[in-house]
């Protein structure tokens, strides 16, 4: 199978009931899969045990960014990685859009591939994203300067490709869902090409029921406000 | 004056419970002079608190009251932020923590799971031939 050097990372916390078509629809794809469990109450670790991905289990949840960082680990200690995808498990991103991502890294588009739900806007393609999440978003994406500097223009996008060299060298610390902001600013002080391309996001009743609220931005900003710079 | 008698007493106890409790907890040797020193100028303002009024008329604030008052306050704050470092502190060792603990466990299962045969075998050998 292609891909073969390719490692997809999914943070699950509390998903049973989508968990398991999210991996099997990722494994037509994708070989290596590995699902961290971040303290799941509801039965997710034994849905991700019924499928073909390696499970990696938090004793307690601590959070998506440190569940992030600990299927890195995990995958860069298995033999034979070279481009490490982080996908959500809501099934929000489309494994297409996936396959896509890993191809433009193997070819040396760029060191970082970050999936963008906003940049298929400029190319005239329809796109569906709910009025008040594009507020929340487009705002992250305006006070963060780093996040201007690298001219993105989704800041909280799951989906991500990193080759080895960037996978092997990130150390996600927030363990909250500032992560993501967090990633950005590395990746803006590091020497690493990172670029964009477009994926599209399915907005279904579910995925929207879990996703992060206007409030969570603010908790996101005093978070990086007050982190230690390492 | 009983309520002199009263604050001194308790000031003595917390002196006295810090100075048992030192024993066991590591505290560094800054926050204890710091602790020594709060407890006399407070047992000092409890007994003398004319004075405080006059340090207070000094400095440009009206009342002794709002001189402690307003010490209080940057106190609290400056303990608050030492907690909350404190306490992220806590968590990022706990991080590492049940990371390590969720890493080691993941290798047994995934192997009982099949998923990793002889660690470093299969795998090694389709990315080599690949390669």
């Amino acid at each position: 199978m292609a891909n073969d050097d390719t490692w997809v990372i999914i943070p699950v916390y509390n998903e049973v009931t989508v968990i398991a078509q999210v991996v099997a629809d990722l494994h037509t794809t994708f070989r290596n899969i590995v699902c961290v469990d971040d303290g799941s109450t509801d039965g997710s670790a034994a849905q991700i045990a019924t499928t073909a991905a390696h499970l990696v289990r938090h004793p307690i949840n601590l959070g998506q960014g440190a569940a992030l960082q600990t299927g890195l680990c995990y995958a860069l200690a298995r033999p034979g990685g070279r481009f490490f995808v982080t996908f959500d498990a809501d099934g929000q991103h489309r494994v297409a859009d996936a396959g896509r991502m890993v191809d433009a890294a193997r070819s040396g588009f760029a060191d970082v591939v970050l999936g963008s739900r906003f940049l298929d806007q400029h190319e005239g393609r329809p796109h569906r994203v709910p009025l008040l999440k594009r507020i929340t978003l487009g705002l992250v994406v305006a006070l963060s300067p780093v996040g201007r500097k690298l001219h993105l223009t989704d800041a909280h996008n799951g989906l991500r490709v990193f080759n080895r060299t960037v996978a092997g060298q990130l150390r996600i610390r927030m363990n909250g869902m500032a992560h993501a902001s967090e990633l950005v600013s590395l990746l803006a002080r590091s020497s690493w090409t990172v670029r964009e391309l477009p994926v599209t996001i399915r907005y279904t009743e579910y995925s929207t029921s879990k996703g992060q609220p206007l409030i969570n931005g603010i908790n996101i900003l005093f978070d990086l406000a007050v982190r230690d710079q390492k | 004056m009983i309520v002199q008698v009263l604050l001194v007493l308790a000031a003595l106890g917390a002196l006295v419970y810090f100075v048992r409790l030192a024993h066991n907890v590591h505290i560094r040797a800054s926050k204890r002079i710091a602790f020594f020193g709060f407890i006399v100028v407070n047992i000092y303002a409890v007994l003398r608190p004319d004075d405080m009024t006059w340090i207070a008329q000094q400095i440009g604030v009206g009342r002794g009251t709002d001189l402690v008052v307003y010490l209080l306050v940057v106190a609290f704050v400056f303990g608050m932020l030492n907690t909350y470092l404190r306490q992220r502190e806590i968590s990022n060792h706990l991080t590492d923590l049940a990371r390590t603990v969720a890493l080691r466990d993941a290798e047994l299962t995934n192997r009982d799971r099949g998923l990793v045969t002889e660690p470093q075998s299969a795998q090694t050998q389709s990315s080599g031939s690949r390669d």
